[in-house]
């Protein structure tokens, strides 16, 4: 893990979470898919941190993308469920020769049949998690797992896409 | 304890989660107003539910204590409907008032029924009052709604009733909206259906009229329901209806019924039997 990786990192964890609250918090697609940017710094974290640190960190990210939507909470506990869901998801997703030359989530370290899974179960995972405690009504659970699918699929795309260009560079 | 330490050393990272989890659902049901109300509702909907299961319980073993209550209560208001209807003024010119004695003829006591029968032909009641209670022979039995029958035997603290389920007991009767006079006798099964009797076929008598007590009836007050006519048929050359009447009282399972206790009837009774024999 080299140090201008873990800059990169820490100046991304600023800027999408800044996004998120300045930008992307009235943004939804057909009220269906919305788009939690944020979770960008939980998903590219370095695959060798403790899982204890990402918990802290996943618990203090949520709670801070939840003071400005004021929902004290839900993204809290949706971010830390899947920080706590990441080793396991790495553990089913082993690649061909392990992770030991590996640090880095990304689509070049990684590839597109690694990297598209794991993108769509912890978003989905976190989104199901976000919109149903959001709603908590047993009458809007269709509409929210669909709502939470949609979303899924809009975070792959964007994350996809983020991918790419930091590909290229 | 060491192993103790040593569990939640290795169960760290999980112990952590929970815990940040917990945090974070105290958050969400404690500030949020949506998810607050959530859980105070739910929470409050499950108490309720809890304690409406425990009242349940309670109030099935209250059951006893409450039915008692109630024919108690019965009774009183069966006084009172007595009284009133006997205040009720007939339809008369001359002046007429009411004695006391009148007045306050009829004293229901609430019992309890503790043996009865139903699919003999002749059928009795055992009640749990007896003459210590002021009960007996010869006083009505009625139940909260309709006849039952007529006390034949008292003990000290019981009482044997002969049902109106018995073919010897006939109850003197008539039909509410006609005031038709007749007699309901039992046919000796089918503990819901009596014949009315001696109703002149050239009256006119409908299905669904009530029966209930005549006025002249030795045993019962008047107008206490017997029951509803069911079927009206006519055989060709009798002179009477052959009236079926469904009873209003469910004798297979009567709990508690109400003796009521005639004062006039020892003054009637002595009237009546210096009437000169007929040879």
């Amino acid at each position: 893990m080299s140090t201008s990786i873990q800059w990169k990192w820490y100046g991304m964890l600023l800027l999408t979470v800044a996004m998120q609250i300045l930008f992307l918090r009235d943004l939804a697609i057909g009220n269906m898919a919305f788009c939690f940017l944020y979770v960008w710094a939980l998903l590219k974290a370095p695959i060798q941190t403790p899982t204890g640190l990402l918990l802290l960190g996943a618990f203090a990210l949520g709670w801070t993308v939840d003071i400005f939507y004021n929902t004290h909470g839900m993204h809290a506990f949706a971010c830390v469920c899947i920080a706590m869901l990441r080793p396991l998801v790495f553990k089913v997703l082993t690649p061909a020769n392990g992770y030991d030359e590996r640090s880095s989530v990304s689509l070049a370290e990684m590839k597109a049949l690694w990297l598209f899974p794991y993108l769509f179960i912890m978003l989905f995972t976190h989104h199901v998690i976000l919109f149903l405690l959001e709603a908590m009504d047993g009458s809007l659970v269709g509409i929210s797992l669909l709502r939470a699918f949609f979303s899924a699929l809009l975070g792959i795309l964007i994350f996809g896409l983020l991918e790419l260009f930091s590909q290229n560079k | 304890m060491n192993q103790l330490f040593q569990f939640l050393l290795r169960q760290r990272i999980f112990l952590l989660f929970v815990a940040l989890e917990l945090v974070n659902l105290w958050g969400i049901f404690k500030y949020n107003d949506f998810q607050h109300t959530f859980y105070f509702n739910t929470t409050n909907r499950w108490a309720a539910s809890f304690l409406a299961m425990g009242e349940d319980v309670k109030s099935y073993h209250q059951l006893r204590e409450v039915n008692q209550d109630l024919a108690q209560e019965n009774a009183r208001l069966h006084a009172e409907i007595f009284k009133l209807t006997a205040q009720k003024q007939p339809e008369s010119k001359i002046p007429y008032f009411l004695s006391e004695g009148m007045l306050t003829r009829y004293q229901p006591v609430a019992c309890k029924v503790i043996d009865q029968s139903t699919q003999m032909s002749q059928n009795y009641l055992t009640i749990d009052k007896g003459t210590r209670d002021g009960i007996a022979p010869g006083m009505a039995v009625i139940s909260s709604t309709g006849v039952v029958g007529k006390v034949m035997s008292c003990t000290a603290d019981l009482s044997l009733i002969v049902s109106v389920l018995h073919t010897g007991n006939n109850v003197s009767a008539k039909i509410k909206s006609t005031g038709e006079l007749g007699y309901i006798k039992w046919a000796g099964y089918q503990p819901e259906v009596a014949d009315l009797q001696d109703v002149s076929k050239y009256k006119k008598v409908v299905k669904g009229d009530t029966i209930v007590t005549s006025d002249y009836n030795a045993v019962f007050p008047p107008n206490i329901p017997i029951g509803i006519v069911a079927k009206v048929g006519l055989e060709k050359d009798e002179t009477f209806h052959d009236i079926k009447v469904m009873l209003l009282t469910h004798f297979s399972t009567l709990k508690y019924v109400y003796v009521i206790k005639n004062k006039l009837a020892a003054q009637q009774a002595l009237l009546e039997q210096a009437k000169p024999k007929p040879e």
